[in-house]
């Protein structure tokens, strides 16, 4: 099968015959990347695959509509933010029912085997992370475990590559504080 | 069997990091995922995306009612239609009630309501009554030529078995 770029499968997805073949192979280029992203916001398996899906419901309804003055890569990860923030804010919403803190029943989940078998020292370090602002948590995910470049932060959350810096460097010592805390 | 994430290769950009978080890029990030479900993913999503091209007119405008802005005025709108129904209705039964024959009979044979319809009968009966032996009287008045006879008024109470002899 031929590799295609980003733009040649944006291309084929807008010709009617072929739009769902263009948008398989990006969803199945991208999926991955996305869902780990979701994952290590909401961490529950579940709600993750709740927003993955919504992200690329979304890409299909508005991939006609793209423009490329930004790469889609940006543009997806831009959508992922917006729909786990939005998650997140909704589950806060129901979680006042529960009387419990999603960020309480998140940490709950990291506890049970069918979520999480890591060590626990990298136990310890997505409890620090939940326990950051959710902009410091979205940078250090983007910079730590997906490696994206300041410019490449910028453009999807639409900060300053300054801020970001500041950002980046308060929550790595918080996060140190907290892991050597507990 | 899980799945498990790998993270990215470190970027070229050297940042300063504390050494556990060095340490922790080399391992597994220790997030379980179901087996095999990557390769379920996308065809789960297009499953949905062609559930979403059917979905009815009803679903789609239920987001556009979560906004207050077009929930407050149609609540409002409902209700006044609502109030608008009954009251129409009221006033239809109201009407109904007055005209209809059968429900004013059975009226006069519920217990509560029997001894004044027999009134009101007793008294149109009255009245009919009356009204006849007014138009008698006033037919005797004006035709005074087709007034019986003394004889005839005699032959009659004979008739009748009483004597004559009364009229005297």
């Amino acid at each position: 099968m031929p590799e295609y770029t980003d733009n040649e499968l944006i291309e084929l997805f807008r010709t009617a015959d072929r739009k769902h073949f263009a948008f398989n192979l990006l969803a199945r280029k991208y999926q991955e990347k996305v869902y780990y992203f979701i994952r290590r916001m909401v961490i529950d398996h579940d709600d993750a695959d709740d927003v993955v899906q919504n992200v690329f419901i979304k890409v299909w309804n508005n991939l006609d509509s793209f423009r490329e003055e930004s790469k889609f890569f940006t543009w997806l990860y831009r959508i992922a933010v917006n729909e786990s923030l939005s998650f997140l804010k909704n589950k806060r919403l129901r979680s006042f029912l529960t009387l419990s803190s999603p960020e309480a029943l998140m940490v709950k989940s990291l506890n049970s085997e069918s979520c999480f078998d890591g060590e626990e020292i990298q136990k310890k370090l997505k409890i620090a992370i939940l326990g950051l602002p959710k902009k410091q948590q979205l940078v250090f995910n983007m910079r730590y475990y997906d490696v994206l470049s300041y410019e490449e932060m910028s453009e999807i959350l639409g900060t300053s590559v300054g801020a970001l810096k500041a950002s980046y460097h308060f929550a790595v010592k918080k996060i140190e504080q907290s892991v050597i805390a507990n | 069997m899980k799945a498990k994430s790998k993270i990215a290769q470190p970027s070229i950009e050297n940042e300063f990091l504390p050494p556990f978080l060095q340490n922790l890029k080399e391992k597994n990030e220790g997030l379980n995922v179901p087996l095999g479900y990557f390769n379920s993913l996308s065809p789960r999503i297009v499953d949905r995306i062609n559930k979403q091209k059917s979905r009815s007119f009803f679903t789609i405008l239920m987001p556009v009612f979560r906004n207050p802005l077009v929930l407050v005025p149609v609540i409002a709108t409902v209700i006044l239609a609502i109030v608008l129904i009954f009251s129409i209705q009221t006033k239809n039964n109201q009407t109904v009630l007055v005209d209809d024959e059968i429900t004013e009979l059975n009226m006069a044979y519920d217990a509560s309501y029997a001894e004044e319809a027999l009134l009101a009968e007793a008294h149109i009966i009255d009245n009919e009554l009356e009204s006849a032996n007014i138009g008698y009287l006033e037919s005797v008045v004006l035709t005074k030529e087709n007034e019986p006879s003394d004889e005839e008024i005699t032959e009659y109470l004979i008739g009748q078995e009483i004597d004559p002899e009364i009229l005297n």
